[in-house]
């Protein structure tokens, strides 16, 4: 479904050059889900961003569904590939209705029967019809994020990015959001890109996963071999200390 | 137990708006010595709003009442702000979560701290205040002391910059820190180094530590008694050791609701909230 | 603020209102309108500000009915020249024995027109310019602010003279040159607000939909830039009147016999002393509806703006 060969991703010239993404490859397969792990600056968001088009690709190939993305990206490719924010506060417009917001990119394609797909899209994501007409500050944090996948989902995309989806939200919030996701994926046969700096998230909602670091793709392996503590890398292993909570016992590994 | 370091008896914070009154916290009630205290709950808890009202920071328009609220025996509503002040930086630290925002970005590293030294310890000439400020930076491992000294906080990492505050704020030796989410814009490795820092000061100094955080499972590694928070009030209070054997629906369901690599549970448990709970 | 009970009961059209849950794209429109509405009546000088405002309409609407006399043809020169306020002549009567009232009603029309075309042709220009400068960046940023800054460069009156000078005079020209100097602030505050918007979430959200630029900047910035923008241009219309008059003062705007209000105050100059009324109602005139737009503006700031608000 979405392969990416050396993936090379480059901002500014002369000094103020910086390398985000150097070689990163990997391969997903339709209506598998994949993770990209790291933390602040690995690259690991300008990745997705490459992908949708919101950051250059310098180097390399992306493919979807075997077709090689142009930039800038056709209308069409935003009906098999969308994305989902970080922070539900900052993603959806203050002065629109959840009507408005979801009837937005049916307007763009040119949708019919828009009336018949917003109720369709909030009941999807757990939302009644009472929440059509609310606006952004009347949601709360879990709301909106539901409201975000459903705006995503609404033109039938194939490959959902999600960027950091639950880590603005609240614990228990962030649960019901990872089981909608997992409920979404099977019902409507998607194929995911998670990014996260979480190892638990990433290990629950994805089979295979990416371990970026500085730009570079580290180790990629398996959420069967992370639970089960292996690691060749030891900077996953590192990740995968942290992810326990904090110890007394443990030597100090890294330096900063 | 002697006597407590921090004596807390019903704190309530309320927000007179135009809306009407809110109640951010609701009667909290708890006594701290020279130990870890974890407070933890989800946004809108009242748990940062806690930890404000006891610095006296609570943001207009709002307003703190209590039956007690005693540090070191000095009543902290009643005391004149000349007191407060000295108390403030002084005796009571903070740290808040992001160091870019606490921080001033036109003044070196160095001279804050020798600024934050010298407000409390008016006697101390320049130079003592600066060898202070270099040993405290030591004492939070950066590397190269003189250099992060004369530095500004735009040119330090986030890790850099949030140990950089800890040393400003440790460097009045404090009775008490208040660390609000001192860890959650910081990454995992960064802030397991943090937390290793502020865990050995707090040792070593005897201090009265409270932790405020949304993260059960880190406070619960971190410090030694936890009060859990919902909707303003204290649902629950144990030895953190003891957390797997927590009573309360709320703090059982804060715990299982997180995905965790030792378990995949499939669909993850989610909160069922009782109106119950915010009585 | 007299006589509202401190919590008044919520009546049924209220509760409608103020419904968290919406069922219409109107209901939740009205209700959003009806909170900002809350908010500025909160304000009584702004309730001020706005009752000038709508006096002023109604007065340049109704001029026919409220004017006694013709605001042209004047009576009885020897008799009825410069005579003081009185019954029959509320604000007394000028050189040509005209009735003051009447000119004055009359002027606000001219006010009123002023202002309207500039706002029409000010307000577009300068949104435009501002959002897609801001929107785009790179070099039609570059060129637009560039264009910006040359038309900031012109001082107002100055420019207004010298196109009054080429055009003629009369009030059309005047409205020309007042609009022209008076979009690049405009333009300016467009960009700023621009710029804070085009790197969020919700821009990259619609871009990923596949919405075209011009539909981004009209849907999506525009509406974000728009409320900081009537602020400024309410604000603005005083001065924007008080140059009209200028002008009209000067000679280079409304031509006799047009009832403009900074004309008639130019005339009255020359009868100050004596004859006060002259001078002195016109200009009451321009300074209680300059008044007007600050209170408006001021009290629309509070309501639209949440960055002032406290």
């Amino acid at each position: 479904m979405l392969d990416i060969q050396n993936l090379k991703v480059v901002y500014g010239t002369g000094r103020l050059r910086v390398e985000a993404v150097k070689n990163v490859s990997f391969h997903v397969e339709a209506g598998a889900s994949y993770g990209l792990v790291g933390e602040s600056g690995s690259g690991k968001s300008t990745v997705l961003r490459a992908i949708c088009g919101l950051a250059p690709i310098s180097g390399g190939h992306v493919r979807v569904d075997g077709k090689e993305v142009k930039t800038p990206r056709e209308k069409s490719f935003y009906r098999t590939v969308q994305m989902v924010f970080q922070d539900p506060y900052a993603s959806l417009h203050p002065r629109h209705t959840v009507d408005r917001t979801l009837s937005e990119p049916l307007a763009i394609h040119g949708e019919k029967d828009a009336e018949a797909r917003i109720l369709q899209a909030l009941k999807e994501v757990g939302l009644g019809p009472s929440f059509r007409f609310r606006y952004p500050h009347q949601l709360s944090g879990g709301q909106r994020q539901r409201v975000a996948i459903a705006r995503a989902l609404i033109l039938r995309p194939k490959v959902l990015l999600l960027d950091e989806p639950t880590s603005a939200l609240d614990a228990s919030v962030q649960a019901e959001i990872l089981n909608l996701l997992d409920d979404l994926r099977r019902e409507l046969g998607l194929t995911y890109i998670l990014v996260s700096h979480d190892l638990a998230v990433v290990a629950h909602l994805c089979e295979r996963l990416l371990v970026m670091q500085h730009g570079e793709a580290v180790e990629e392996t398996t959420s069967v071999a992370l639970r089960s503590g292996q690691a060749s890398n030891s900077y996953t292993q590192s990740l995968i200390q942290a992810s326990q909570g904090f110890s007394r016992e443990a030597p100090a590994p890294l330096a900063i | 137990m002697t006597k407590p370091l921090l004596d807390v008896e019903d704190l309530r914070v309320r927000f007179h708006l135009r809306t009407g009154t809110v109640e951010a916290v609701r009667g909290v009630s708890f006594q701290l010595g020279r130990e870890r205290l974890g407070i933890v709950g989800e946004s809108g808890s009242g748990k940062s709003q806690t930890g404000r009202a006891i610095l006296g920071l609570t943001p207009p328009p709002g307003e703190v009442t209590a039956q007690r609220l005693a540090f070191d025996g000095i009543d902290l509503l009643t005391a004149s702000k000349r007191t407060l002040r000295e108390l403030r930086g002084g005796r009571i630290s903070m740290v808040m979560q992001d160091p870019k925002y606490s921080l001033n970005p036109v003044m070196t590293i160095g001279e804050q701290i020798i600024e934050a030294y010298r407000a409390h310890a008016r006697k101390a000439g320049r130079g003592e205040a600066r060898d202070r400020a270099l040993a405290m930076l030591e004492a939070v491992k950066m590397r190269d002391p003189g250099r992060v000294f004369a530095l500004y906080p735009h040119e330090v990492s986030g890790g850099m910059g949030q140990r950089a505050m800890i040393a400003m704020m440790l460097v009045t030796e404090p009775d008490l820190l208040i660390a609000d989410e001192p860890t959650s814009a910081l990454d995992v490795t960064v802030s397991m180094e943090v937390l290793r820092i502020l865990d050995e000061l707090v040792s070593e100094r005897g201090m009265g530590l409270i932790f405020i955080s949304h993260d059960l499972k880190l406070v619960s590694s971190f410090c030694d008694r936890v009060l859990v928070m919902y909707a303003g009030r204290v649902v629950e209070e144990l030895q953190a050791k003891h957390l797997r054997e927590a009573k309360h629906p709320y703090t059982q369901g804060l715990m299982s609701c997180l995905p965790t690599l030792a378990n995949d549970v499939r669909p993850l448990p989610t909160l069922n909230r009782d109106p119950a709970w915010a009585q | 603020m007299v006589g509202a009970p401190p919590f008044p009961q919520p009546s049924a059209t209220q509760a409608w209102l103020l419904s968290p849950e919406p069922s219409s794209r109107w209901q939740a429109r009205l209700g959003r309108g009806y909170l900002g509405w809350r908010a500025f009546t909160k304000n009584p000088l702004a309730v001020l500000g706005l009752g000038i405002v709508v006096l002023l309409i109604l007065v340049a609407i109704f001029a026919d009915l409220i004017a006694p006399y013709s605001p042209i043809a004047g009576g009885d020169l020897r008799t009825e020249r410069l005579l003081p306020p009185s019954a029959e002549h509320w604000f007394g009567t000028d050189d040509l024995a005209r009735d003051i009232f009447s000119r004055v009603v009359y002027g606000s029309r001219i006010t009123l027109w002023v202002i309207v075309l500039v706002a029409l042709i000010a307000t577009p220009i300068g949104l435009l310019v501002g959002t897609v400068s801001g929107y785009l960046g790179g070099w039609v940023d570059t060129v637009l602010m560039r264009i910006t800054d040359i038309f900031l460069a012109f001082p107002r009156l100055i420019l207004a003279l010298a196109f009054v000078a080429a055009l003629g005079p009369g009030i059309e020209n005047a409205v020309i040159a007042i609009a022209i100097t008076s979009w690049p602030p405009y333009a300016r505050i467009a960009r700023a607000e621009t710029l804070t918007i085009r790197n969020s979430d919700f821009i990259a959200a619609v871009k990923l939909q596949g919405a075209s630029t011009p539909r981004i900047i009209l849907g999506h910035v525009v509406p974000l830039c728009i409320s900081s923008l009537i602020i400024r241009v309410t604000l603005d219309m005083a001065g924007i009147i008080l140059t009209a008059a200028g002008l009209g003062f000067l000679g280079l705007g409304a031509q006799p016999p047009m009832p403009e209000w900074g004309a008639m105050v130019a005339t009255g100059r020359n009868y100050l002393i004596d004859q006060w009324w002259v001078a002195a109602m016109p200009g009451i005139a321009i300074f209680v509806v300059s008044l007007g737009f600050n209170l408006l503006g001021d009290g629309l700031r509070d309501v639209l703006d949440p960055k002032a608000a406290k």
